[in-house]
């Protein structure tokens, strides 16, 4: 009895690594599969490479700290929304208004500011920002964009996001 | 007694061997240093990593039935934030984890924006294979690899046609080199120790599907 149940054990023991076997040639056949029908783009690939430029250590990055996308509530009836995004680093908040008409921003504390509108590792745009800390542009690109701001003390760059 | 001890010491290898050693804790063994590389001004490590760590991110993004347009935005925007954080990450191994997670961050939000404005507009239809052929494609294409291209479009096929929840796990999984579990489990939201189990109910329900179809 207790024979016979080693060796179904044994048994088992084999199927189960046969079967790990199989899984893992699958695996490998179906990760090739992907290489050759589904792989990175290669504009999309380049893009990243490109990225690297937007490293920036001496900036601060201001994290998005509100989006009306995931923390708003609805309003009933409208149907397009303005986007609100608030972005923070220690000491300054940026409030962004999107809507396909364009762009409005509040810069806090007040002050003016030299703004750039990133699009990937191109300038899409260039805004300022008055003596109150306003600024306003065209809606920006499709796709990611991010705000990088000069201000007279620092240069804050918004975490990036699609409008 | 003795068989019994054997049977476990051998099983504990096996999954030793399953969860621990996939190819990708040894490829990704590098990623640390090359992050600190890249923040020091390193443009060719930061070419490594996109290299080594896109496929992961271009994965998470497919394996969440966004369409084409939205997926692209996904892995820009990883690759974009990445780039905005280097020096600043806590744990620079585990990048691969970090974009897999801030990946899927961005496709449930584009997820959850599309439903929101555009009800009729189902994912699931936009997203169709491109029909640009890559120079892979093409090769395949050339007569001597006619049969070799039918079995591999013959597996795709019978993968997309799997449920969502294996596309997705798999998807991810045969990004290439192949990822740790770690990462898997940050690109999906899910346990890593629900993956190993999950991964074979997965490739055996494939398994089945080629078998019935006569393949295989």
């Amino acid at each position: 009895m207790s024979d016979l149940n080693d060796e179904r054990a044994e048994h088992d023991e084999h199927d189960e690594r046969d079967g790990e076997l199989h899984d893992g040639l699958l695996e490998e056949e179906l990760r090739q599969a992907a290489a050759i029908l589904d792989p990175v783009p290669a504009e999309l690939r380049r893009t990243a490479v490109d990225a690297f430029v937007l490293h920036d250590l001496d900036a601060r990055v201001a994290e998005l700290t509100f989006d009306s996308l995931v923390d708003g509530i609805p309003v009933r009836g409208e149907t397009d929304p303005p986007r609100m995004l608030t972005f923070q680093s220690d000491g300054v908040t940026v409030d962004v208004e999107v809507t396909a008409e364009g762009l409005i921003g509040q810069l806090l504390p007040p002050g003016p500011a030299g703004i750039e509108v990133l699009s990937g590792p191109r300038e899409h745009a260039r805004l300022t920002a008055d003596d109150m800390g306003r600024f306003a542009g065209e809606a920006p690109p499709a796709g990611p964009f991010a705000l990088r701001l000069r201000t007279g003390r620092a240069v804050v760059v918004t975490e990036w996001l699609r409008a | 007694m003795n068989g019994l001890l054997a049977v476990g010491t051998t099983r504990s290898t096996a999954y030793d061997g399953r969860s621990y050693t996939r190819g990708g804790t040894v490829d990704r063994a590098d990623v640390g240093a090359l992050v600190q590389s890249a923040a020091d001004g390193d443009a060719a490590a930061w070419k490594s990593l996109v290299d080594g760590l896109g496929p992961l991110v271009w994965s998470v993004a497919r394996s969440h039935g966004l369409s084409d347009a939205d997926a692209h935005e996904v892995y820009q925007t990883a690759w974009f934030r990445f780039a905005q954080h280097l020096g600043r990450i806590r744990e620079p191994e585990k990048t691969g984890s970090w974009l897999a997670s801030t990946a899927r961050h961005e496709c449930l939000k584009l997820l959850k924006a599309s439903k929101r404005w555009t009800p009729t507009d189902d994912p699931q239809l936009l997203d169709r294979p491109s029909e640009e052929r890559t120079p892979e494609e093409s090769v395949l294409d050339s007569e001597e690899a006619a049969a070799q291209t039918e079995r591999v479009r013959l597996l795709w096929q019978e993968f997309e046609e799997l449920g969502e929840r294996c596309r997705q796990l798999l998807r991810v999984l045969i990004s290439s080199p192949p990822p740790s579990y770690q990462e898997v489990s940050a690109a999906l939201g899910i346990a890593v120790g629900s993956i190993g189990p999950m991964r074979q109910r997965c490739l055996r329900r494939l398994r089945a599907r080629l078998e019935a179809r006569g393949t295989k």
